[in-house]
């Protein structure tokens, strides 16, 4: 069985291209949010096994979510991708300090992103 | 008037005309005396005139020396004169038995005075000559055992009233020097007591005139235990409490938030009750007490509730004993830096990500055009496709490099240190760099030595500035020239050098090579693309690892940029 995905991101454009390498990978998108709680939401009711999250976006942050997906007992099961347009040093440690599981910079490659989530998911099949 | 007139005869230093006054009266007198009376003998009228013209000569002699103001031993001739005038005028008036003789006494009263033994000889010869100036005159030697004896007894006697006279005086003049001297050194003193005054008068008002202008910062001064003592205009500014209000009332704590001092004075181990002064304040003059000279952040409280940051360096105060008998606390208000450090910080992460995202859809989906198996693109397609996708590139490395010189002025620059390979660095920077030069006709050498030269350093930056070095020079230098990048090692360091043959940088612009957005006049002459911030960049990758960037370069010759890094 495929590993399932949440994805979240404000920018449609994006959200669609990473909906395109989850796709690609193989894996099963069960919801695409735009905002925080949209996603926080998707979460909640699909747990899925993997939750690639946009750090800024309005609303909550990908580095809220990760943090309340952390500290809720239900959702243990999901593996966090954290995807930043930041380039420093302190939004990478930032986001291991969330309990980020992977961590992405943007921009990225659709292709290395694919290949990247199916390696992610592999343990999950 | 009266006042000058008793200056004149002051008794501390009496005119010759002073002194010579009482002569010329009595010897008027007697005169007037010899002349008006019939009763009184007068056998010598010629030797009467003769004694008169004297002294009248001697008056004017002494009026002449008043008036010259004449301090010279010629002044004694007028009281030696004046013995001879009254010599005469015995003479005139019956010779030893002249009612006059006692008149001699006054000006042996003025030659006795004078100062020195000497004078008292003078005196005594004086009178001597005076007595028997009768004798002299008539050509006769005395006549009795009587007048030799008035001759020698008289003078003698006078010559103990002249000693005695003669000792006095001496004895007043050192009791009139000490007077003086006494009275100079007291005038010295009050001159250097009114000199302090006004010294510490105006030392008052400069200390005063700092103190107002000081309306920047709090100085605020306290006891021991933190009651205030001393309230700046400044502190008044920025806490918003009076001096008034505050003098001996409050304390500093009043001042600072509770749950700050609290959680500093936990983590400085000073436990509640544990310590003489209360943990709070002991936090806040930690400093001070361990003589470091540490300028600490601290939120105070505003009259108003409000809060501000402040950065406050805090002094013992010392007593005479050289004992701590307070603390003074200079603040700076440091809300706006604070704010203005935040807002750049907020400024950064927005252009982040607002730049980064459109780059990033632009180039993912550049890629899924390009990588698209079902439709693939044609020849001349694919190549539209790799200009807009190099651009996108070239614009996204202009937004890292935007970032990373913001990161550099902001302070906050991140250096991910580990091993870095030099060589490794180096060749990846020319092959990089190798399809532009080839395409602009320039020849790349890469000279490195046998050993792999590892240091340690981030290796993704110091990339970027190998990188930056090469691209540089490729794009400097004219078609056919040469791009030779070399790596060298000494005892301390690893040197990096990238020499081109190019168009050269003026020497004049040597100096701005390193500033943010700066292009060398070469550069723009000869249509170079560029921003200007690739040297700056590097430059601040050079001084993060505590190496130097130098450079060498000939107008016309080419340019060499040399990077040093410690090993």
């Amino acid at each position: 069985m495929s590993a399932t995905v949440v994805i979240a991101d404000d920018d449609p454009d994006i959200r669609a291209l990473v909906a395109i390498a989850v796709a690609r990978a193989g894996l099963v998108l069960l919801h695409s949010a735009a905002d925080g709680a949209e996603a926080w939401n998707a979460l909640s009711r699909h747990r899925p096994d993997l939750a690639v999250l946009d750090v800024s976006m309005p609303g909550q942050s990908g580095l809220e979510l990760c943090r309340r997906l952390r500290a809720d007992e239900a959702l243990s099961g999901t593996t966090v991708v954290l995807l930043t347009a930041g380039v420093d040093q302190q939004s990478h440690e930032a986001g291991t300090l969330a309990g980020a599981d992977h961590f992405l910079s943007k921009p990225f490659s659709p292709k290395a992103l694919s290949l990247s989530l199916a390696e992610i998911a592999e343990p999950r099949r | 008037m009266w006042a000058r007139l008793l200056h004149r005869i002051s008794v501390d230093n009496p005119s010759p005309l002073l002194k010579q006054f009482p002569t010329t009266v009595a010897f008027v007198v007697a005169v007037v005396l010899a002349l008006a009376v019939p009763s009184l003998v007068l056998s010598q009228p010629v030797s009467l005139a003769a004694g008169a013209a004297v002294m009248l000569v001697v008056t004017i002699m002494a009026i002449r020396f008043t008036r010259n103001g004449s301090e010279t031993r010629w002044v004694l001739s007028v009281p030696i004169l004046s013995l001879l005038a009254i010599a005469l005028l015995r003479h005139a008036t019956g010779g030893t038995a002249s009612l006059f003789s006692s008149m001699i006494i006054l000006p042996v009263v003025w030659i006795a005075a004078e100062k020195g033994r000497r004078w008292i000889v003078v005196s005594i010869v004086g009178t001597s000559v005076a007595l028997m100036l009768s004798h002299l005159l008539d050509w006769k030697l005395p006549q009795n055992e009587g007048e030799w004896l008035r001759g020698l007894i008289t003078p003698f006697v006078f010559g103990i009233a002249a000693a005695v006279i003669n000792e006095l005086s001496r004895q007043a003049r050192v009791r009139a020097e000490r007077n003086a001297a006494m009275a100079g050194e007291l005038e010295g003193l009050l001159d250097d007591a009114r000199a302090n005054e006004a010294r510490l008068r105006s030392q008052d008002r400069l200390m005063r005139s700092i103190w107002d202008a000081v309306t920047e910062q709090s100085v605020i001064g306290t006891d021991v235990t933190g009651l205030i003592d001393v309230w700046n205009p400044g502190a008044a500014v920025m806490l918003g409490w009076t001096e008034k209000e505050v003098r001996g009332r409050r304390y500093i704590t009043d001042f600072h938030l509770e749950e700050e001092l609290e959680l500093r004075a936990k983590e400085l181990s000073y436990p509640p009750g544990a310590t003489v002064l209360n943990p709070g304040f002991s936090a806040l003059v930690e400093s001070a007490r361990l003589g470091r000279a540490e300028v600490p952040e601290w939120t105070q409280v505003r009259h108003d509730g409000s809060h501000v940051s402040a950065s406050i360096a805090v002094t013992p105060r010392l007593g005479e004993d050289g004992s701590t008998i307070g603390y003074l606390f200079v603040g700076t208000d440091v809300t706006q830096a604070l704010e203005v450090s935040r807002l750049k910080d907020e400024f950064v992460g927005l252009i982040s990500h607002e730049l980064r995202t459109p780059l990033s859809s632009i180039l993912g989906y550049l890629e899924l055009m390009r990588d698209d198996e079902d439709s693939p693109l044609s020849e001349e397609q694919l190549q539209y496709l790799g200009v807009a996708e190099r651009n996108a590139h070239r614009l996204l490395r202009l937004v890292g490099d935007l970032l990373f010189t913001a990161q550099v002025t902001s302070g906050r620059f991140p250096l991910d240190l580990g091993p870095a390979n030099l060589s490794e660095i180096l060749s990846a920077s020319i092959e990089t760099a190798r399809p532009t030069a080839e395409a602009a006709g320039v020849g790349l050498v890469l000279d490195l030595p046998d050993e792999p030269t590892v240091i340690r350093g981030d290796a993704l930056r110091l990339g970027q500035a190998c990188d930056n070095l090469i691209s540089n020079a490729v794009k400097f230098t004219p078609r056919g020239g040469t791009v030779t990048a070399s790596l060298t090692v000494t005892a301390d360091d690893a040197i990096v050098t990238v020499r081109d043959t190019g168009l050269g940088i003026p020497a004049a612009e040597i100096d701005q090579l390193y500033s943010r957005f700066f292009r060398a006049s070469t550069a723009t002459r000869n249509a170079v693309p560029g921003v200007g911030l690739g040297l700056t960049i590097t430059k601040a990758i050079v001084t993060a690892h505590d190496g130097e960037l130098d450079v060498e370069s000939e107008e016309g010759v080419g340019t060499a940029f040399i990077m040093s890094l410690p090993r």
